[in-house]
Formats: C-alpha cells, sequence, structure tokens
C-alpha cells in the first residue's frame, strides 16, 4: 500500500515535470487554465520577465519570496508600492484566469493563506468562496466603483481591513473618509453652482452612509433621486438619473 | 370523557395534515413549538414558522422605526433606563418625520405665543372639538384626549430637552378654529426630529439602520409578543424582546397594493409625498398576530403636493399655512374653486374636480412675512417653485392664466375682505388675512397626491396594540400613523406631530414598566 502510494506521488510528480518542462520553454507564461495549488515558479520561470526594470533579483519558488518585502498594510491607503494590487490584478485579467487556489492555501471554513506563512486570512466556506470570485471578478474588470479603486492600486484590504470579508460585510464611512477627507471637505467639492443646497455630501437627511450611494461591486445610484426625480446628480461608476428600486 | 379524547384526536390529526406538506411530526418536535400565524399554509411562498429555540440577541424594548413616534418612545424607554434599539429598515433615520411639513399643532406651549401675538382664544376641549369634526367624529374621543392634553409638554420637552428652536409665529390651518400651528426655524420635520434624536441617544438609544423587521413572534392569543425576526442584508437573525416591542413604522401611503385594496380610487397614477419605505407590512405582521385595525380606508391626499413629482418640500407647506393669513386658490382659468380654510380632503377632491392639472395659490410677501417666510420666497423664485409677479396681471401672464379673470378673483377677495363675508364659498373671514392688494405677487403650483394613512392598528390610552377581541396583546405597543382610530375620516395638518410624539412617549413609558420576560 504505502509502495504504491508512493509509486502514485512518483507518477505524479513525473507528470508534472512534463507539464513544466513544456512550460518552460517560453519566456512568456503560457496563457491556459491554472487550477491547482502550484508554486509561481511552475509558471514564471525566473521572476526576471514579470518584474518592473530596476527591481532587486529575486529567487525563491513561492510568494513568499515576495512577501520579505511586500509587507500587506491594511490601513486603506493604497500602498507605497502597489504590489498586492498588481498580483492579483495580473492573474485576473481575461487573458489569464488563475484561480485563487493557484496561489493561496484554503481548507473551506477552516484557513486561507499563502503557502509557507503562518496565520489566516479567514474562513471561508465553498459559499463563501464563490461569493468572494464573483465580486473579485468585480474588482478586477468591472465598470464599477471597485474596478475604480482597483486601477489606483486599492485592494479588499483597502476598504475591508486584515481578513477576507464575508457576505454581510459592510464599510463604515470612517474607511471611506480616511481617504477621501472629511465630509465637509467633500462637501466643499461637490458644491453645485446653481444650487448649493442641493448638495449630495451635505443632505438634509443627515450624514448618509458613504455605501448607501456609492456601491463597490454593482451601478452606484444616487439616493436623492429616488425623491428628488428632477434634480441633476451624477456620480462615477453610476447612470445618471436611476429609478431608486424601493420606489413602488 | 370518550367524546372529550375523540375530539382531541381530531384536532391532531387536522394538525398533521397541515404539517404533512411542510415537514414531518418528528422533525417539527424536534423545531420548536409552532408560532401564532394567520398565513395559509397554502399561500405563496408562506412558510411554517416555529418560535425560535435560541435568540441571537436580548434587548429589554425594540422600537420599529425611527420616526417622531419611533424617538420619542425610545427616548422614554431609554430614559427610564430600560436598553432600547430602535430598528430602521431605511439607510438613512427619521422615515416620513424628517422629511414633513414642520407644523406642530398645540393650543399652547411654553412661550405661550398665542397669547403674546393675540391670536385669539384656544384650549384642548376647543382643539378636540375641531379634531373629531375634521375627521367625521370617527376618531376614538379617548384617545383624541390624551394627545391634546399631552401636545404642550411634549413639545416644551423637545425644547427643552432636545434643544428644538420654534419660530416666535404661529400659523392657522384649515379645520383648525385657532392659531396652533409651531414650526421650527426651517419649515420642515428634521429640527424635530433632531432634537428627538438628541434626547433618545443622549439616554443610550442605539439606532440600527438598514435593519428591517420581517416578522412578529408570538405564541398563541394568550401569550405576549416575544421578539422579532430581523433581516439585514441576507441574513436573518431573532431578537429576543424582554420588556416591550413599539411598532412605529409609519404609514402605508407608498403600498400601492394596499392603498388601492382599501381605497380603489387612489391609483398608481397618483403622486406620493412619502418617503419609499412607507409600505405596510408591519401593520400585516401584527394582524397576523391577532392585532385588530381600523379604518385602513381612510387614507388622506395631500392637496399641495408639487405637480410632477408629488414632493412635498418646504415651498408646498406654505399654501396649507397660508391659508390662515389669506392664500387663494385659483384654477387655471384663474377662479377660485374652494373655501381654502376647508379640510385637505374637501380641497384635494375640489382639485381633482377642476379636471385640470395644476392649481395655483396666490399670495404676497406680507403673507409670507407674517408666517416669518420672508427667505424662503427668494429661495423658492431662485429654484422655479414660486413664481413671482409685480402685479396680478403679470403673475397671471406667467402662469398661463387670463389675467382679467385673475384679477377680478383679487379684487372680489379683497372686498371680501372688506364686507367681512366670502359670497362664493361660505370661507369665514378672519382679521388676520391680508388683502391682496400690495405686491410683490407670488403664486406655486400645487396637486394632489397620497399622503398620510389615518387607518392602522388598534390601540387604547396607554399605546398598547389590541387584539381582534379588544383585549391589549401583552408586551406590544403602537404609536404614530401605524395606529388607527385617532384621526378619523381625515387628519387636520400640524395633528400628525402631537400625536406622535404624545402616543410616542405615552409608548415609551408604559413599556419600560413592563415586567420582564424570563
Amino acid at each position: 500500500m504505502v509502495v504504491h502510494k508512493i509509486f502514485k506521488n512518483t507518477l505524479v510528480v513525473l507528470v508534472g515535470l512534463v507539464c513544466v518542462i513544456y512550460g518552460l520553454t517560453s519566456e512568456e507564461v503560457k496563457a491556459r487554465p491554472v487550477s491547482t495549488r502550484s508554486p509561481c515558479i511552475n509558471c514564471h520561470t525566473d521572476f526576471t520577465s514579470v518584474l518592473r526594470n530596476g527591481h532587486p533579483p529575486v529567487t525563491g519558488k513561492e510568494i513568499t519570496a515576495c512577501l520579505a518585502c511586500h509587507v500587506p498594510k491594511t490601513t486603506g491607503k493604497p500602498e507605497l508600492n502597489a504590489f498586492f494590487a498588481r498580483i492579483h490584478r495580473a492573474h485576473q485579467c481575461f487573458k489569464q484566469k488563475v484561480d485563487c487556489v493557484v496561489c493561496h492555501t484554503w481548507q473551506p471554513t477552516k484557513s486561507f493563506g499563502l503557502p509557507n506563512q503562518n496565520g489566516t486570512m479567514g474562513k471561508p466556506s465553498k459559499k463563501d468562496m464563490d461569493l468572494l470570485k464573483q465580486i473579485f471578478n468585480s474588482w478586477s474588470s468591472s465598470v464599477f466603483l471597485d474596478a475604480l479603486h482597483a486601477k489606483k492600486n486599492v485592494t479588499c484590504t483597502g476598504c475591508h481591513g486584515n481578513f477576507l470579508p464575508i457576505s454581510e460585510a459592510t464599510v463604515e464611512n470612517g474607511r471611506c473618509l480616511s481617504c477621501h477627507g472629511s465630509l465637509e471637505q467633500l462637501a466643499a467639492k461637490t458644491s453645485p453652482l446653481e444650487f448649493p443646497d442641493r448638495n449630495p455630501h451635505k443632505s438634509h437627511l443627515g450624514e448618509i452612509g458613504c455605501t448607501v450611494c456609492h456601491h463597490a461591486h454593482r451601478e452606484s445610484e444616487v439616493y436623492c433621486l429616488g425623491c428628488h426625480k428632477t434634480f441633476q446628480m451624477k456620480i462615477p461608476a453610476g447612470t445618471i438619473n436611476p429609478q431608486h428600486q424601493q420606489s413602488k | 370523557m370518550v367524546k372529550e379524547n375523540l375530539i382531541k384526536k381530531e384536532v391532531i390529526v387536522s394538525r398533521r395534515s397541515i404539517l404533512k406538506g411542510a415537514v414531518g411530526m418528528s422533525a417539527m418536535a424536534a423545531a420548536g413549538s409552532l408560532a401564532l400565524d394567520l398565513t395559509p399554509q397554502k399561500a405563496e411562498g408562506s412558510i411554517l414558522r416555529t418560535i425560535p429555540k435560541k435568540w441571537d440577541e436580548t434587548i429589554d424594548v425594540v422600537v420599529v422605526g425611527s420616526g417622531f413616534a419611533g424617538l420619542s418612545a425610545a427616548a422614554e424607554a431609554a430614559a427610564a433606563e430600560s436598553q432600547t434599539v430602535i430598528l430602521e429598515k431605511m439607510p438613512t433615520y427619521g422615515g416620513n418625520s424628517i422629511i414633513s411639513g414642520g407644523s406642530y399643532s398645540s393650543w399652547d406651549d411654553k412661550y405661550h405665543l398665542r397669547q403674546e401675538q393675540n391670536l385669539g382664544n384656544d384650549s384642548p376641549a376647543k382643539w378636540k372639538e375641531d379634531w373629531l369634526k375634521g375627521g367625521d367624529f370617527y376618531s376614538v374621543p379617548e384617545l383624541v384626549e390624551v394627545i391634546v392634553n399631552g401636545a404642550a409638554p411634549a413639545l416644551n420637552w423637545m425644547i427643552d430637552e432636545g434643544g428644538l428652536e420654534i419660530r416666535k409665529v404661529l400659523a392657522r390651518h384649515g379645520g383648525h378654529s385657532a392659531f396652533r400651528a409651531h414650526m421650527a426655524i426651517e419649515a420642515v420635520g428634521r429640527p424635530y426630529t433632531e432634537a428627538l434624536k438628541k434626547i433618545a441617544e443622549k439616554h443610550g438609544t442605539k439606532i440600527r439602520l438598514g435593519t428591517q423587521v420581517s416578522w412578529i413572534w408570538r405564541k398563541d392569543m394568550d401569550g405576549p409578543v416575544l421578539g422579532v425576526e430581523v433581516t439585514k442584508g441576507n441574513k436573518k437573525t431573532n431578537i429576543k424582546v424582554k420588556k416591550a416591542l413599539i411598532l412605529a413604522s409609519g404609514g402605508f401611503s407608498r403600498d400601492v397594493k394596499m392603498r388601492i385594496a382599501f381605497n380603489p380610487a387612489l391609483v398608481p397614477e397618483f403622486n406620493c409625498t412619502n418617503q419609499p419605505g412607507s409600505t405596510g407590512e408591519i401593520i400585516r405582521y401584527a394582524q397576523a398576530i391577532g392585532a385588530d385595525a381600523l379604518q385602513l380606508a381612510f387614507i388622506q391626499m395631500f392637496p399641495f403636493a408639487e405637480p410632477e413629482s408629488g414632493i412635498l418640500d418646504v415651498f408646498a407647506t406654505y399654501p396649507a399655512k397660508g391659508a390662515g393669513y389669506g392664500f387663494v386658490y385659483v384654477n387655471k382659468l384663474g377662479k377660485r374653486f374652494v373655501d381654502e380654510m376647508e379640510r385637505r380632503d374637501v380641497i384635494a377632491y375640489a382639485q381633482i374636480k377642476t379636471g385640470v392639472k395644476p392649481t395655483y395659490s396666490i399670495f404676497n410677501r406680507l403673507m409670507m412675512q407674517k408666517m416669518e417666510g420672508e427667505k424662503e420666497l427668494e429661495a423658492g423664485v431662485r429654484k422655479g417653485r414660486f413664481i413671482h409677479g409685480d402685479t396680478i396681471i403679470e403673475l397671471a401672464g406667467k402662469l398661463g392664466i387670463p389675467g382679467d379673470t385673475l384679477q377680478e378673483t383679487v379684487s372680489k377677495y379683497n372686498k371680501s375682505l372688506q364686507e367681512g363675508k366670502d359670497s362664493d364659498f361660505n370661507k369665514k373671514i378672519s382679521k388676520q388675512m391680508v388683502p391682496l392688494a400690495e405686491g410683490p405677487f407670488y403664486a406655486v403650483a400645487q396637486w394632489p397626491a397620497v399622503h398620510h394613512t389615518m387607518g392602522g392598528l388598534r390601540i387604547n390610552p396607554s399605546a398598547q396594540v389590541i387584539d381582534i377581541w379588544g383585549n391589549p396583546i401583552p408586551h406590544l405597543y403602537a404609536a404614530g400613523e401605524v395606529t388607527g382610530g385617532i384621526h378619523g375620516s381625515n387628519r387636520l395638518a400640524g395633528n400628525a406631530y402631537p400625536d406622535c410624539v404624545v402616543f410616542g412617549r405615552v409608548a415609551g413609558i408604559n413599556a419600560a414598566k413592563e415586567k420582564v420576560l424570563s
């Protein structure tokens, strides 16, 4: 039984090696669907082809090679060098759909992390992961606010903090305002010329949650227009004059 | 003896057959006891409800809704040291209250404004008389009694403890025989909701936004309300209520299906002044656990809403308040069509009867000054809501109304002030009415929109919800527009505020006194 197992493992490795050798024949990464855990080096013979000019040489097989310098920050501001945004975007663009588990380790409902790294970023179930992948897709390639943030190198942690967001996750105003200034500053920026009291950031309804209008993972909508149907108001990553869902 | 057993067996059998379609008996026993639920099991989307065996959270007093009634109730419950949480389903607080027209009726206040301004006599009894008459005597008099006596103390409470600032003048709305309408500096509801929120939060109330009550838990028609099911996003949780559940969820004007069910005339073509959340599900959940509801057909239209969107903005409040100071309503032909001091339903139907939308209020600067509304004149003109004319003829031209007809109407009105008699519509002329002699003149377009549901859950003077047999449902209270039998067939302007705040306070005070459920 043990012998059988060793034989089986060797076979797997041999097959794997063949695939790797195939892959290693070109400098560029071959575009092919990848969905099992494998070290970076399986696709990237060395990292120089994907690193920018002037980047110090990197050795290693796994992402730990990069984490030595690129430490994730979760304060909400984009990291000084947008490593995490770029690496996720690169692996999620339409040419190369790389599944999360190629780079990440995942034990459903138990842990989610990186190889050779302690700690876990969450305990996503299969259902949680399906939702995460959906939203991740939106972040990397949609026309919504999340994709606008992605282009500025803000990742999930920028809004959601250290751990993988769960389906009931909300983002409180303090988070948004830590980058986008105080509400007073925002109000000053969006003060309409003609009718200054029609300011979306100085509503007669009081301080409104940013995410009431600014939806990250779907079309943003101007809440005011739900009642004030004739106001001329626009919002990034939204459409003009949407009908608010709840009006019957 | 034998017969008893036979009957018992029958009961068990029919229960079993009810459950056959849903879930097996053994699974049922494991899940918990059946909850009181008047939803037919065959109804689409109905599920078999069982009392939660485990509660996600326990709270002393839960208040549904964050308008005047909810905030007042929470403020009093929290002040009495009960752990109090307001559940608000919308993303912002304040419901209709925060966007409403700003008039708080009271026969008196701590400044004694009416007396100071020599605006005549008034009393709780006189006010109650107007109230009952305005609603065609459908109101439950004991409930009105509570409000007319509690209105002044409640207003003073908001001023003293909440920092509310009011104008030093009063207005007189249609249907009122005295000047009772108090207004905040800004002619909207927000100053009041801010004051109430201040009091409520000062005493420790927590407001949860985006949190919707999706069921009310009760075991049977004898027992108390046990708690609520709450939906937030995709997640459902169950909150156990230790002392009381207070329903302050407002009216159902936006619930087109429900409003048409009770009054078929209120078709979707009519605009609505309300915020989008004014729907009737809480009334239905309460009825599903035995609560009685009354007078649901009595639904009011606000006559002076902005004609295109139905919005009741600050400018739309003036035709109502200004009636006492002489605002004149004309149709597209330039003629008056109703006694401006009449009730809202009379005015709304008179407008619809003219057959042409919109109608207009004609007024002048002097009238606005009487109401401390001069600042709003400029804003109104800038926003295209108020049309300005140096003369009546000029104003008529801008409105597309025959100038000579409008001039004739205005002259007739001025004459009626001199003679003390309105020969066309029998309006009672009062000395506060200002002649339309001196310009500049203004007009505002107006058209009826669905506005307020007078009917709702039955309560007693202690704000307890009453069941279909006339008994209070233990641990269940209600206050504000969600209740019925207070305004009768037609609510007079300015009477909703004191209804909400007074009964909100009564509900909160009584809720805090309840014995804790084990």
